[in-house]
């Protein structure tokens, strides 16, 4: 075959494809349009049967009904909660759903396995499926379902779920501290075990920290503790301190102090946030010194948590903003007009 | 070499017609390959990205963990649509933001009508001045509306607006977006997914923008997607589904992501007041960001992610006259060359990675090369044909794969769009555009290169205007 031959038959080849790609892209969406009115029917007729009724007089679906139902189980079980949500969820399970979200969670998509696992969760005969999606090979499917299962209480230990979801290797998402916090009401002495696991990544501890610091003051020494001894950890010692300022102890206040003397003006900060939420007035003379400081996040941080610390943190404000730093007094006066407080 | 044979003004005419058209075919090979391997990997991204929830499920999800964004809406003259336009940002779905609207010096009643609209008033704020923009005026809130602040300030220029918002900003992400198009009510929680699945590592999001013509709008949402009747706003619909769908997807899989489209942007705020926010004197504002942003990363050597989510979309207005998108085209064509000679350095440059051999090969093969070799080619194979140097069925083969591959991708990028995203609503509008990809080929892909070598001229000029965007409004439902 010539070049040129050859260049005529990528061109006609070329064309070949695209066309008959688009043909039945066409004829799909003509079909799925059809299957559509379909599943609309479905939809309509089985809408009320799943809202109301005695489940006991519902038979198992099949086909595209139990498709429509399950689908329809997943999105109503996202906007009702409580008794109602019980209900819903036995109407479900005497349709058959259970099933059908069974066999979704070895579904090709990771998104059907993930809705799937979500929803399973939630059936209280299915604990076994859903917590079999804990070893699933996608990282969002196992996130989800673990999500699921500690949101009723009823994950493995947090040991075992951190280490299934492989954190800090195929895991980093925020989502984690959700995770820990559903973790912690029901089990938070493993949680806070999880701190001194030396083989642990830092998202599974910070994730642990900021959800112990969800608790109260309880683990506000622990966290103190942690706040210190992290010292030039760039990531870890801002999250701590901002966990500290949320528990809002006394315990926390020796090292929120150490952390507005910090290097780092990231930690600086964070300490600054904490000590506005923990309520510290004795921190008031160095948060007012902290106006004055080179980094915007730092002299704002300190600002925000003068105007938290009520007259005393004002009072601070006031002083600064008729002292001889420039800066500082036009941070003071500026923060004290919008906390409208001038 | 022949050197007899170059002193024949006839033999030095057909050698460097013969050299030329090399050059012309092998880049013309390279760029089809490079799409080729683009259109694989958007194909890739699409196919194995993470599940996508529906909006109540994201809600769900990230309700509590995601982090607080401030929406930054640079406005220009923006009177008779600022009020909805903001209606609509306050409006959106997440759990915590801010909406930032910088009246950018207008000359029109914008900042007046916001005012009277939401009751503003006058207040004081103490803001950051880590990145440079023009001396600001005042600020305006209401304690009705804590997530709404009003900036007022000297006019700049878009960047010097968002540098503005940057600094007002108080959250660690902020979205750029344009005050006059319309964000999907769920886009910043789309959005925002890189930031909360690799917290770390993530330190700019882009989203895809649609195109808005002929679609209804309702209240600043979009209320019924339409095709528009307009042929030019067709052709930009195919051409947006292409330079989303195909190549910042694409480019995005390979963490190569050279641009970020200004209307819709989500950036960590740290990472960008380090590189001094947006440059000035540019119209390329929001690529060069993008560059710095890389630039930043790789020479410090910290590991970062710069990603494109598809789902994530912002609708936007495009041109329906000729004279305004060949204005939008040159001056699109003179950004991309300001920002690929700014940092030319990064060319090839093993330092940079693969941002200095994919992305900047990239900006080379298609922003720099592409249009002035396209139009070379055009001159130059009838003329070869002409002068007798080539015969007319090379002639005609060489046009025939031009066209397909260009109906190829175009239609490639349908079947990628069909099969993820499906937000055409009838099979009719695929249909409309399938037969638009194919028409564009004659006549409007050759005037969209002319339109860009007048970009190429204007920045051989250093010319430097915006030149005027005419908008006609959405139409209401």
């Amino acid at each position: 075959m010539t070049t040129l031959t050859n260049l005529w038959f990528v061109s006609l080849a070329l064309c070949l494809v695209a066309a008959l790609g688009l043909m039945l892209l066409i004829a799909a969406r003509s079909l799925s349009a059809r299957h559509g009115h379909r599943e609309e029917a479905a939809r309509r007729a089985l809408l009320p049967r799943m809202l109301d009724g005695d489940p006991a007089g519902l038979a198992p679906l099949a086909g595209l009904d139990l498709r429509v139902a399950t689908d329809l189980t997943v999105e109503l079980a996202e906007m009702t909660r409580g008794s109602e949500r019980e209900a819903l969820l036995a109407r479900a399970a005497a349709l058959g759903v259970p099933g059908l979200l069974e066999k979704r969670l070895s579904a090709r998509s990771a998104q059907v396995r993930l809705s799937a696992a979500e929803a399973i969760a939630m059936f209280d005969q299915c604990h076994d499926a859903a917590t079999r999606a804990l070893d699933d090979r996608n990282p969002d499917v196992r996130l989800g379902a673990a999500l699921a299962l500690a949101h009723r209480g009823e994950a493995p230990d947090p040991l075992t779920v951190v280490r299934k979801l492989k954190v800090g290797d195929e895991e980093h998402s925020l989502l984690l501290v959700s995770l820990m916090q559903d973790l912690a009401r029901t089990n938070s002495e493993a949680v806070a075990g999880l701190l001194f696991e030396k083989d642990l990544s830092f998202e599974a501890k910070a994730a642990a920290m900021d959800a112990l610091a969800d608790l109260g003051g309880e683990y506000a020494p622990l966290l103190a503790y942690m706040a210190r001894s992290a010292d030039g950890e760039r990531e870890l010692q801002p999250r701590i301190y901002r966990a500290l300022g949320r528990t809002g102890h006394p315990a926390g206040a020796e090292a929120i102090v150490h952390g507005l003397h910090s290097n780092d003006w990231t930690v600086r900060a964070s300490a600054a946030e904490s000590a506005g939420k923990a309520g510290l007035s004795q921190a008031a003379a160095r948060l007012g010194e902290m106006l004055a400081d080179p980094h915007y996040w730092v002299r704002y941080r300190a600002s925000e948590a003068l105007l938290r610390l009520g007259p005393r943190g004002i009072n601070t404000l006031r002083e600064v903003s008729e002292g001889e730093d420039e800066g500082a007094r036009d941070v003071a006066a500026r923060m004290l007009a919008e906390g409208r407080a001038a | 070499m022949n050197w007899m044979a170059l002193s024949d003004p006839q033999a030095w005419m057909i050698a460097s017609a013969e050299a030329i058209a090399s050059v012309v075919i092998v880049t013309g090979l390279l760029q089809v390959t490079f799409y080729f391997v683009l259109l694989l990997y958007a194909g890739a991204a699409l196919g194995t990205r993470p599940p996508v929830p529906r909006s109540a499920t994201l809600w769900r999800r990230y309700s509590e963990q995601a982090p607080a964004i401030s929406v930054l809406a640079p406005a220009f003259n923006e009177e008779l649509s600022i009020v909805e336009s903001t209606r609509s940002l306050l409006a959106l779905q997440y759990p915590d933001f801010e909406v930032i609207v910088i009246n950018d010096g207008s000359k029109d009643g914008t900042l007046a009508r916001m005012i009277a609209e939401f009751g503003l008033e006058k207040v004081d704020r103490f803001i950051d001045s880590g990145v440079n923009h023009a001396p600001i005026s005042g600020f305006y809130a209401s304690p009705r509306l804590p997530r709404l602040l009003v900036v007022d300030k000297e006019n700049g220029g878009k960047a010097d607006a968002l540098n503005a918002g940057i600094n007002c900003a108080r959250t660690a992400l902020f979205c750029a977006i344009d005050a006059d198009s319309i964000l999907e009510s769920d886009a910043l929680l789309r959005v925002v997914r890189p930031f909360i699945d690799e917290p770390h590592l993530t330190i700019a999001a882009g989203g895809t923008i649609r195109i808005a013509n002929g679609c209804k709008v309702d209240a600043g949402r979009i209320t019924d997607i339409r095709l528009p009747t307009n042929f030019l706003a067709l052709v930009q619909i195919v051409e947006y589904l292409r330079a989303f769908l195909m190549a910042r997807v694409g480019l995005g899989k390979m963490q190569a992501l050279t641009v970020i489209s200004g209307a819709f942007g989500l950036f960590r705020r740290r990472q960008v007041v380090e590189v001094g926010g947006y440059s000035h004197g540019t119209v390329g504002e929001d690529m060069e960001l993008v560059i710095k942003l890389h630039k930043l990363m790789r020479e410090a050597k910290r590991d970062y992610r710069i990603d494109f989510i598809a789902e994530p979309v912002c609708w936007t207005e495009c041109p329906d006259s000729l004279a305004v998108l060949g204005r939008q085209r040159a001056r699109w064509q003179r950004g991309a060359l300001e920002c690929f000679v700014k940092h030319k350095g990064m060319l090839f440059n093993p330092r940079y990675g693969r941002i200095g051999m994919i992305g900047f090969g990239h900006i080379l093969l298609v922003d720099v090369l592409g249009p002035v070799l396209e139009i070379l080619g055009y001159v130059l194979v009838p003329l070869l044909w002409a002068l007798g140097l080539l015969a007319l069925p090379w002639l005609l083969a060489f046009l025939a794969v031009t066209f397909t591959l260009g109906i190829f991708l175009s239609m490639a990028t349908l079947v990628l769009e069909e099969i993820q995203l499906r937000r055409f609503p009838k099979a009719r509008e695929l249909a409309v555009l399938a037969g638009i990809a194919v028409v564009e080929n004659f006549g409007y892909r050759q005037l969209s290169n002319v339109w860009r070598l007048q970009g190429w001229w204007q920045f051989v000029r250093k010319q430097q205007s915006w030149g005027t965007m005419v908008r006609k409004g959405f139409s209401a439902a």
